[in-house]
């Protein structure tokens, strides 16, 4: 039966953790506050370390709280974060995504700094400062930077945060043995969608919508196991699926996966969601690292890295490039139809179109397609925001957690 | 018909049988043999990478199972140029070099947008009577492809 306006907008009979208010997807004010009590609080990646060999190799990256960042390997070896902002006139220091850069100099005035972020050279510095203001003042404002979980670059833009270690806690202990050994990048794209990047998350945090993906319900939902995989929840708002077999070959065109994993059953497929809004994916070959970077509550870029073994052998990598492409990349049976939906959720749930709820009200007693990974992940959210997240507008103490 | 005409005419059949999704049109335009790969550089990660890769049995599991998937189903238009062609009679082929602009029409509205840009490497087969694709890259200078596509470029 359909329902009035009314109807539509009375709140869902399930328990208030068991539903959101679609405002937290839309709300300006709502993701400014996430970029301040989320984004600029929790370890972010900002790259793979396999993506700075060299002393003085450094990568650019946008962080999702708003500030540019520059991430360099000094001559000692140690990964740094710095802004990407020249502190005389605020401009760009570093244009270009990658490069390497033993002086750090802008392109303005030709102020210089090095990969530790000191001041080295302000041009005509004491005829215009004299003894007011000299290198000592003009460093470079430095972002917490470590290097873990697989070799990717941390940053947190809190002085004041916890260490990674305790961030990440016991999240990652399903994958502590599979990424013990050197891991190297192989693809990296991105994409552009108008959707919030809740929405993404949750797509990674949710296995109930295999049923968009032929590929997964040919392969996964049909095969023995599927419906044993179960959801455990780690405290700052992590989760993790457990592993099944996938039986690839049951897709036309598709033959069972050859090169494996050290440490990974064969066909196995491990996921960990890191709040809030990275995704650890080994999928039986491959390792996808999905970042979510919002641009706004309704626009975000998601950085895609696909990585193997740094010890590969050509045949082994060229098959996990195959595998990878198969279901993931641009044009990967699975990666399209997961932008489709949440592009379709965001064009539904755009301010002034009357969406209202979405529901995470599925109990299967954690296995797969509960929907308990989203209501953990929204707990956590609500905690940090001072907010629940089926009543956004109004602050409170005391969160309801699920 | 020249042998130029010829290839140049393989080519812009290959695209317009994409663009109209005559699947089993465009692997009558292929060799036995057929290769296929999407690839394009990454400054970001300074590495080559390989997006799409198939032979000839490959791209028609890919063909097949395409009504099995949820897809965009915005038209594209492949828009092929072809630059150069060098024969070589020894080993009856032909190296052709062609830029492709690839537009997508929303089905919504029919507006147009520019989706992708780069080249296509073709090596065609001159030996069987008529010429035949037998490897083909598409090299992507655009990287950022939105939601994807499922269809090959």
């Amino acid at each position: 039966m359909s329902r009035n306006s009314a109807q539509w907008k009375q709140r869902p009979d399930f328990p208030e953790t068991h539903f959101v208010d679609t405002e937290i997807y839309t709300d300006g004010s709502i993701f400014l506050a996430e970029q301040e009590r989320i984004f600029n609080k929790c370890w972010i990646i900002a790259c793979h370390e396999s993506e700075l060999t060299g002393a003085y190799d450094y990568r650019t990256f946008n962080h999702p709280g708003g500030a540019p960042l520059i991430v360099i390997r000094g001559e000692d070896m140690t990964v740094r974060s710095f802004y990407n902002i020249c502190p005389h006139r605020g401009n760009t220091l570093l244009y270009d995504p990658v490069g390497n850069a033993k002086r750090i100099t802008c392109i303005f005035h030709a102020w210089s700094f090095n990969a530790k972020g000191d001041c080295i050279d302000i041009s005509r510095g004491k005829q215009g400062y004299q003894e007011r203001f000299g290198c000592e003042n003009a460093g470079l404002r430095e972002v917490k930077t470590e290097i873990g979980f697989g070799g990717f670059v941390w940053v947190n833009i809190d002085d004041d945060s916890c260490s990674l270690r305790e961030y990440i806690g016991e999240a990652m202990g399903m994958l502590d043995e599979q990424l013990s050994m050197p891991l190297e990048i192989f693809h990296y794209h991105k994409a552009v969608v108008n959707t919030n990047y809740k929405l993404w998350h949750d797509t990674n945090s949710e296995f109930y919508h295999d049923y968009m993906h032929y590929f997964n319900r040919i392969t996964g939902m049909m095969q023995p196991g599927y419906f044993d995989r179960k959801y455990t929840g780690y405290p700052n708002g992590h989760a993790s699926v457990g592993s099944m077999s996938i039986k690839y070959d049951a897709y036309e065109g598709s033959k069972q996966r050859g090169v494996g994993w050290p440490g990974l059953t064969p066909g196995g497929w491990v996921l960990i969601d890191i709040f809030p809004g990275m995704t650890y994916n080994l999928r039986t070959s491959v390792l996808r690292m999905d970042t979510a970077i919002p641009l706004g509550p309704n626009k975000l870029v998601i950085e895609f890295r696909g990585l193997g073994l740094k010890s590969d052998t050509p045949e082994q990598r060229a098959e996990r490039v195959h595998d990878h492409n198969q279901i993931w990349g641009p044009f990967g049976r699975n990666l399209h139809e997961d932008l489709l939906g949440v592009h379709g959720q965001g064009l539904a749930m755009r301010e002034r179109t009357d969406s209202k709820w979405v529901l995470h009200g599925r109990e299967e007693n954690m296995t797969i397609h509960d929907e308990g990974g989203m209501r953990h992940f929204y707990a956590e959210w609500s905690k940090r925001m001072g907010r629940n997240a089926f009543d956004p507008q109004h602050m409170i103490d005391t969160p309801v957690v699920g | 018909m020249d042998s130029r005409h010829a290839i140049s005419e393989l080519i812009c059949k290959s695209c317009m049988t994409l663009d109209e999704r005559k699947f089993g049109d465009y692997l009558d335009l292929c060799a036995p043999d057929y290769h296929y790969t999407i690839t394009a550089y990454s400054p970001e990660i300074r590495k080559d990478m390989t997006w799409l890769e198939h032979d000839k049995t490959g791209m028609q599991s890919l063909f097949a199972n395409l009504p099995k998937h949820n897809s965009d189903q915005s038209p594209l238009s492949r828009h092929v140029t072809v630059y150069t062609v060098e024969q070589d009679d020894d080993a009856k082929e032909a190296h052709v070099v062609s830029a492709l602009q690839v537009f997508r029409t929303t089905l919504d509205g029919g507006a147009t947008e520019l989706f992708a840009v780069g080249k296509i490497h073709d090596r065609v087969r001159l030996s069987d009577g008529q010429p035949r694709l037998l490897d083909r890259n598409v090299r992507l200078e655009t990287r950022m492809l939105g939601f994807g596509y499922h269809v090959p470029f």
